[in-house]
């Protein structure tokens, strides 16, 4: 996980960005399976950030969510992206209900001058297992998803940004007056990932 | 009578001439009582008085005692009035001690607060003197950064002067170069349309010379086959030679054996003919001669002709280019002198190889010039805001040099008016010595009245030192003024300073305000943030395109396509089996086929809704399932059974509860039994509110499990969409 020497923890641009990357692929798990976009049977368990986390066996989805970290990967190791956004929206009316909003502050100065940092792993680690246990808990306060729901993931890039073949421009896909609950965030000296999940209010419905 | 007189004392010579002034003249008297004189005096003459001596004596005596007795009542008097002046002198002087008192507390008390005004005010001039060399020293830093900022000020400046002179120049030579490159721009183009025309001309020569080939090829080839039809010719000719020379030889040999008239007519015909023959042989070698000359010839010509019409072209393409040679000539030359100067240019561009580089060049140095007029901004900011923080600096330094020279001021007057009070002091004690050393005098004066003449220089003593007393208590009112008005200035001072902390308790309250305001306002950008509200001009959303749920929906649709098609092939098979009984019974009916076709429509479209019911209710169950394992820890396990007794008709699914892993469903449990019943008086109840037949709920239930039929709310949902059904229908989940 990242290029890093086992004695001082180093972490360099391209480690970091793989982290993030693998904390995003493994957090979109986790929001499919505890929102139950696609049903439980789907997942498999595996051991990571010291904890049980659930992977989907679906060809699509797992292909798809490879594909997506893959150029996510490719564009923070340039420092081009700002945030990513995973959009759960009703499979019928296509309405927004919730956004798992990932921001992403990067130190312009390792990009540019390809600086390496240091960090420990376990700190890392520790950060990121909270901000699962805090996702997995989440069904406590979000309302249920009533109706069958498919997810989205947008990506927040730099206007220079050239777009991919299998990229198109997209509106923001906001909630109207949402609740919001923000999370707990982890740093790896190079990325800051900040955590918030913003959800319609029921009271609206 | 005779007073008696006390024994006259040693007179000094002072009292001697006071004496002179009484009336009494200088007679020595002789006590007749006392026969002796005491005194050490003795008369020198003795005194014998006769009788009017005696009354003369008398008399005088008598008037000096009058006189006596006057001043002694005149003395008296005045001693009256000097006791009741020292009275006054004493009450004053308690008063004055009293004063004194209360102005010795007031001083100590002002030497106190002196002593607390100095201590605080050296300390505030210790404060005043650290924070006036902190503002030196930063002051002094300022200046330093001020001085730096300036220079690089000033360098940013001339490199941004540099730049854009640079760039002014570099612009020039853009503008000449994009001149000079327009200009071979429009040369090379005519220089292509030249070239076009002369490769269309060598084309059409091509061309020609193609067709040219191609005639020659045919007419090498003609000449060729009639050559060889010519040399064939020649070959059977040369052969026909070769046989009649054969012939001959065999004729003439034939002829030597034969006699010898018949060899002259063979030998003559023979000859004829071989003449005959080498006349068509000549004939046809000056045939073939001739139309070998014939072809040479054509083909010169052909050839000649061909190099008239090239040496005509090319005399044309020469007078031509000889026209534009001048032109090329000269263009050459610009070509070359820009090409020294493009030479030159990238001589002197750094980091420029070639001409393509110099738009990257000009690119970069835009740039470089962009940022430096952005960091000259940013400079001037910075400097301005130095500037500004100078210039507060400078006030604070005033501010503060003014305020240590006004406390400095004030400590030097808070000193003065301590020594001036001390000095007042050491008056006033010194007032108070004096005033008790003549009140012992006049204590001393008033005990010797009687006999002592009067004092009037004690008087005059009095009333200088009344008048002094006067006057310090004059300079001692005075002194409370002036420090009344000292104390009026403190609380002046005081009211300054209450009400500038006043307004920095306004100031600092603001600055809470705007803190909380910015708080505020950082709370709503990070909602904002939070929201997904973005800049447009420093961020794009993208979204990759997802084909999950169609993959998903195409997938389904495929897997409910391919049970179908199963089906449907099963049902066909069987439908066959039944056609080959029929058949195998003889059974024709013609309208078999039809019936089929409306059976299998119908077995189609109640299999889709079977399909549709089942998608729907297994979505369902899942939820259900998760629900019931939630809230009442019981986990469902679904098992479908054909339910022949309801009304409805239609299939049911029957769900059974399973207790969950935790604790085992016993029937001798009493807990357990009393689950169990209510469970099953449960199912019962909704069996019976749903039309079901209570006794497929009980029947069959093994021991570990309580079963019912229940038709949830679900299942009712599942009857009316079948209802629905009846109808066209709609598309499911």
């Amino acid at each position: 996980m990242g290029s890093r020497t086992a004695s001082k923890d180093i972490i360099t641009l391209r480690g970091s960005a793989a982290i993030v990357c693998e904390f995003f692929g493994y957090a979109a798990n986790s929001i499919l399976y505890n929102r139950g976009i696609y049903p439980e049977e789907s997942f498999v368990k595996v051991k990571k950030y010291g904890l049980p986390m659930l992977l989907t066996q679906d060809e699509g989805v797992k292909s798809f969510l490879a594909g997506l970290t893959s150029q996510l990967t490719e564009w923070m190791e340039a420092g081009k992206l700002q945030r990513v956004v995973l959009v759960i929206m009703s499979r019928t009316t296509m309405e927004v209900l919730e956004r798992w909003n990932f921001s992403i502050q990067t130190d312009a100065e390792v990009v540019e001058k390809g600086l390496i940092k240091e960090k420990s792993d376990k700190e890392i680690m520790r950060e990121i297992q909270a901000i699962m246990r805090q996702i997995a808990s989440s069904i406590t306060y979000l309302p249920c998803l009533d109706e069958p729901c498919v997810f989205d993931v947008l990506a927040y890039t730099d206007m220079d940004v050239a777009i991919p073949f299998s990229w198109i421009e997209s509106d923001a896909k906001l909630i109207e007056n949402p609740q919001m609950v923000k999370l707990h965030s982890f740093d790896t000296k190079i990325h800051k990932v900040d955590t918030l999940v913003s959800y319609k209010n029921d009271e609206q419905d | 009578m005779i007073l008696r007189t006390p024994v006259p004392k040693k007179r000094r010579p002072e009292s001697v001439v006071e004496d002179l002034h009484s009336p009494v003249s200088d007679r020595r008297l002789v006590r007749y009582e006392e026969p002796g004189p005491i005194t050490a005096v003795e008369p020198s003459d003795e005194m014998v008085c006769t009788y009017h001596c005696r009354q003369m004596v008398k008399s005088e005596f008598m008037a000096a005692l009058n006189n006596a007795e006057k001043q002694v009542a005149e003395y008296q008097a005045k001693l009256e009035l000097m006791n009741n002046e020292l009275t006054q002198s004493e009450d004053e002087r308690t008063k004055f001690r009293d004063s004194i008192l209360s102005l010795e507390q007031k001083l100590e008390a002002s030497k106190g607060r002196e002593q607390a005004l100095q201590e605080r005010l050296l300390k505030e001039v210790d404060e005043f003197m650290e924070r006036y060399k902190e503002q030196v020293k930063q002051c002094s830093e300022l200046e330093v950064q001020l001085s730096k900022e300036v220079d690089s000020r000033k360098k940013a400046e001339l490199s941004f002067t540099s730049a854009k002179e640079r760039a002014t120049d570099l612009e020039g030579r853009l503008q000449r170069l994009s001149d000079s490159a327009e200009r071979e721009k429009n040369i090379i183009k005519e220089e292509r349309q030249h070239l076009q025309d002369d490769s269309k001309l060598s084309a059409r020569k091509m061309t020609a010379d193609v067709c040219f080939l191609e005639r020659m090829t045919l007419r090498a080839e003609i000449s060729e086959r009639e050559s060889e039809l010519l040399k064939k010719q020649l070959n059977g000719l040369r052969k026909q030679l070769d046989e009649c020379l054969c012939e001959k030889n065999a004729l003439e040999q034939k002829l030597a054996t034969y006699p010898i008239p018949l060899q002259e007519s063979t030998s003559s015909e023979d000859k004829n003919l071989v003449k005959y023959l080498q006349e068509q042989i000549r004939g046809y070698e000056a045939e073939v001669q001739e139309a070998r000359k014939f072809k040479a010839f054509h083909t010169n010509s052909e050839l000649l002709k061909e190099k008239l019409i090239e040496e005509k072209g090319r005399r044309e393409k020469v007078e031509v280019e000889l026209s534009k040679l001048q032109d090329v000539q000269l263009s050459a030359q610009k070509l070359e002198l820009e090409l020294v100067s493009w030479k030159s240019l990238l001589e002197e561009l750094p980091d420029v190889s070639s001409l393509s580089d110099i738009p990257k060049k000009f690119a970069a140095l835009q740039k470089e010039a962009i940022q430096n007029m952005m960091e000259v901004s940013e400079l001037k900011a910075q400097l301005k805001q130095l500037e500004v923080a100078l210039e507060l600096g400078e006030n604070k330094r005033q501010h503060y040099e003014k305020e240590s020279c006004l406390e400095k001021q004030r400590a030097n007057n808070a000193a003065l008016e301590a020594k001036r009070l001390q000095m007042m002091l050491s008056s006033v004690t010194e007032e108070r010595d004096r005033l008790k050393k003549e009140a012992a005098m006049l204590s001393k004066l008033k005990n010797s009245h009687e006999s002592g003449p009067p004092n009037e220089t004690l008087v005059k003593d009095l009333e200088s030192s009344l008048a002094d007393r006067e006057n310090t208590i004059k300079e001692l009112q005075t002194n409370l003024h002036e420090q009344q008005g000292v104390v009026n200035h403190l609380h002046d001072e005081l009211k300054i300073l209450s009400e500038q902390l006043s307004s920095e308790a306004r100031r600092v309250k603001s600055l809470e305000r705007e803190g909380d305001r910015l708080r505020a306002e950082i709370s709503l950008l990070e909602s904002k943030l939070g929201h997904g509200d973005y800049s447009a001009a420093n961020t794009k959303v993208l979204r990759m395109v997802n084909t999950l749920a169609v993959d998903n929906e195409t997938k389904h649709t495929i897997d409910s396509l391919r049970e179908e098609l199963k089906k449907t092939q099963s049902k066909l098979q069987a439908i066959e089996e039944l056609k080959g009984q029929s058949d195998a019974a003889n059974i024709i009916d013609d309208g078999i086929p039809e019936k089929l076709a409306q059976l299998k429509s119908q077995i189609a479209t109640l299999e889709k809704r079977e399909e549709r019911y089942k998608a729907v209710f297994a979505e369902k169950i899942s939820i259900f399932r998760r629900a019931c394992c939630l809230l009442f820890g019981y986990k469902v396990r679904l098992n479908c059974r054909r339910c022949l007794s309801v009304p409805l008709g239609h299939e049911m699914s029957f769900v059974s509860f399973n207790r969950t892993i935790g604790f085992a469903l016993n029937r001798e449990d009493p807990f357990a039994a009393n689950r169990v019943k209510d469970d099953e008086g449960a199912a019962l109840d909704l069996a019976t509110t749903r039309g079901l037949d209570p006794s497929l709920v009980l029947n069959d239930h093994p021991k570990n499990t309580c079963e019912c039929c229940a038709t949830m709310a679900e299942a009712s949902e599942l009857m009316d969409e079948a209802e629905a059904m009846e109808e066209p229908p709609s598309m499911m989940r």
